[in-house]
């Protein structure tokens, strides 16, 4: 009798590990999304869409095609894909901003593979160009950010002064405040983390007509300009004008810091406003363009995030699964979904034809729109760029620590340019 | 008869199976499979390539933060062993003697080491907070200070810290494993000690000290190996910044593999530490035994 039992168990255990099939005929993709905010996990996959999720619709739309979606932390995000392609697991879909690395190892499918005309024609050409590696695009991009100087109004009309535009008059509202608050609040926030340092590197990089790669789009990371605009930083650092340890406190503490009336300006991305009221600070705040050095043109940085693709040669349907694709692109970028889930995680949209409708709905919206335009982005469709990254933050720590800056970027120039 | 000696004979086997089973797959085989990455071209999107020899080694080792790197792991694996051993002991002696609320004194005591290591340190890097923290509210409320003090001024301070937290952390194990030590003193050799004349020094190197030896071996080889390897406390208080002047081994590594894509260094760390921790836990166990001998 017990050993029938255990007979009986063992079984079970069996059939379960197996596990359900799918019906017959069905596509599969795996996708997974990058965690923008609090809500991203709720609207995809809970009861975000007025009582239901991103699946259940996608699915309810598409008989015939299953998402098993993951959303997934940036913080873990990297970890998770790699280990995924370490172990020939890749998603089918993956959303992330860096894509040299696997459209260089051949894991990408291009995307006019599975991309529909009409959908490929509405993105942003800008945008396109940021994914194109010698003619053939790898990615579309799914949101962007613009960065701005955010300052807090009370603040500089108790003290007195004007916005700063240049890098002069950055220094003097930073010792006004200084002085004014005898250190109790930090005149100017600065994030030179492992989280985002390279973002810091370009707000003051492209704003002293410098910038990660020379016009032929060679890398020219150890320019005078660049030069100067980090030891420009740093000085800021050294003079007592910023948050006490950039090199550890992150955007968010910034943001943080800024929200409780600790800091008078920070340069961050345009979900601020969203960020601060979801928790719960009250704060007085106008927008401006990041300082330029005198003489430079003015920079304004923008972040952008892709869509991707992987290849899947041993599936036996290949023309079915990049339709299948091009489904979940159509579905995600409909007017409806997509407006949706760029205006709840306070980003720019990536196709036009989304503009209309957001600026319909917040006519404020429209002068983000104008910032994007004059927009710079990061070199990540270069093969090094992730070293370049990581090269960055490393320069700017050790600068802060006492490090001779230009040593610091010839070093990190060779290693690149190599 | 015959069935049930062949029973008798493999039926422990059998018992063990499924443990073995468990420690094949979760343990020996990643372990493997981290020694054939270690010795591989890994891209950086992952993909495993040829394997390449002793090139990953050379790529970790003649980094220029590998010195930093090693240092700051000796410094902590040090420290943290050390103090906390001290610290323990002397613990474990008070917690051996008899006091008015003893059992519950006994179970606070265990709290550092049950939590998890990650709440401890967002804990502890609330504590030390410049503008929020309770040690500076503590100690302006108590008007020990006038203004707020920085207490990450450095990263200097800040590894002294993340050592601190090490040590609050340790010593809870330490202080049990020596108080089971302690506690299987037959008192008779007390007595006998009072009698020949003996003073408490005394009686701590010539009767405590020795007979609580084998539970501090076992301790300190078990601290160095969990130290060394510990990943939370660094990373939760300073995540190795800046510029890698606060990270051990472990923390590097991580870094290396999963920010910077070089996991072939990285697998080699992982091969090179494996090996320290084999050494030294050898050696050190080896002149302990020979200690106990004599």
């Amino acid at each position: 009798m017990k050993k029938l039992v255990a007979l009986l168990l063992t079984v079970l255990i069996t059939i379960s590990c197996i596990g359900f099939a799918a019906a017959e005929g069905d596509i599969t993709l795996d996708v997974i999304i990058c965690q923008y905010g609090n809500n991203t996990n709720n609207w995809f996959t809970g009861t975000g869409i007025n009582g239901k999720s991103f699946v259940q619709l996608f699915e309810e739309a598409n008989p015939g095609i299953k998402l098993n979606l993951e959303v997934v932390s940036w913080n873990d995000v990297y970890t998770v894909v790699s280990t995924r392609i370490s172990n020939g697991n890749a998603p089918d879909i993956l959303n992330i901003d860096t894509f040299a690395d696997y459209a260089t190892e051949g894991l990408l499918l291009p995307v006019k593979d599975y991309c529909p005309e009409t959908l490929y024609n509405d993105f942003f050409p800008s945008f396109i160009a940021q994914s194109e590696i010698d003619g053939t695009v790898w990615a579309v991009p799914d949101l962007a950010s613009a960065r701005a100087m955010y300052y807090n109004t009370d603040i500089f009309k108790e003290v007195g002064i004007e916005v700063p535009t240049t890098w002069a008059e950055l220094e003097d509202a930073c010792q006004s405040i200084k002085d004014f608050y005898n250190g109790d609040v930090y005149p100017w926030g600065m994030d030179m983390t492992t989280d985002e340092g390279q973002a810091a590197f370009s707000y003051y990089a492209w704003n002293n007509n410098g910038g990660f790669v020379d016009a032929d789009g060679n890398w020219a990371l150890n320019s005078d300009a660049n030069v100067e605009a980090v030891k420009f930083a740093v000085g800021l650092y050294q003079k007592g004008f910023t948050n006490p340890s950039p090199a550890t406190q992150t955007r968010y503490d910034l943001q943080d810091m800024f929200g409780a009336g600790k800091m008078a300006m920070v340069v961050t991305t345009n979900q601020l406003p969203t960020y601060l009221t979801e928790k719960g600070y009250s704060v007085n705040f106008g927008t401006a363009a990041l300082p330029h050095n005198d003489g430079a043109a003015s920079g304004a940085t923008g972040v952008m995030d892709r869509v991707m693709a992987f290849k899947d040669d041993a599936y036996a349907d290949q023309a079915g699964r990049n339709a299948a694709i091009g489904k979940f692109l159509e579905f995600f970028y409909s007017p409806e979904m997509y407006t949706g889930w760029v205006s709840m995680e306070g980003f720019l949209p990536a196709v036009s034809s989304a503009v209309s409708y957001l600026v319909e709905a917040d006519p404020s919206f429209k002068a983000w729109l104008d910032v994007l335009d004059s927009c710079q982005f990061y070199p990540t469709a270069k093969a090094e760029w992730i070293d370049v990254k990581q090269g960055v933050i490393d320069v700017e720590q050790n600068a802060l620590l006492g490090g001779d800056v230009k040593t610091l970027l010839d070093e990190l120039q060779a290693k690149v340019a190599k | 008869m015959n069935t049930i000696l062949v029973r008798r004979k493999w039926e422990p086997y059998l018992w063990l199976l499924p443990s073995i089973l468990l420690m094949t797959v979760f343990v020996i085989f990643p372990i493997l499979i981290v020694f054939k990455l270690s010795f591989s071209e890994i891209s950086k999107a992952g993909i495993v390539g040829n394997f390449i020899g002793l090139g990953n080694f050379r790529a970790a080792v003649t980094d220029k933060t590998f010195g930093t790197v090693m240092a700051n792991t000796l410094y902590w694996v040090v420290s943290v062993v050390g103090l906390s051993t001290v610290f323990g002991f002397m613990v474990a002696m008070v917690m051996n003697t008899r006091f008015h609320g003893r059992k519950i004194a006994r179970s606070i005591i265990i709290f550092p080491w049950a939590t998890s290591l990650v709440i401890q340190a967002s804990i502890w890097n609330y504590i030390i907070n410049f503008e929020y923290g309770n040690l500076n509210n503590i100690l302006l409320n108590l008007g020990v200070i006038k203004d707020a003090i920085n207490w990450r001024a450095s990263y200097q301070i800040e590894f002294l810290w993340e050592c601190g937290v090490g040590i609050f952390v340790t010593v809870p194990f330490v202080t049990f494993c020596v108080l089971a030590g302690l506690q299987s003193i037959d008192d008779a050799y007390y007595e006998a000690a009072t009698v020949d004349g003996a003073g408490f020094l005394q009686k701590f190197t010539k009767v405590t000290f020795p007979l609580v030896r084998p539970s501090l071996t076992v301790s300190t080889v078990l601290n160095i190996i969990y130290v060394f390897n510990s990943f939370p406390i660094i990373y939760t208080i300073t995540k190795g910044a800046p510029a890698n002047k606060t990270d051990t081994m472990v923390t590097y590594l991580y870094m290396l593999a999963f920010y910077d894509q070089r996991k072939g260094p990285a697998t080699a760390l992982s091969v090179i530490g494996f090996l320290i921790l084999c050494v030294v836990a050898g050696l050190y166990m080896m002149i302990s035994m020979r200690k106990d001998e004599q």
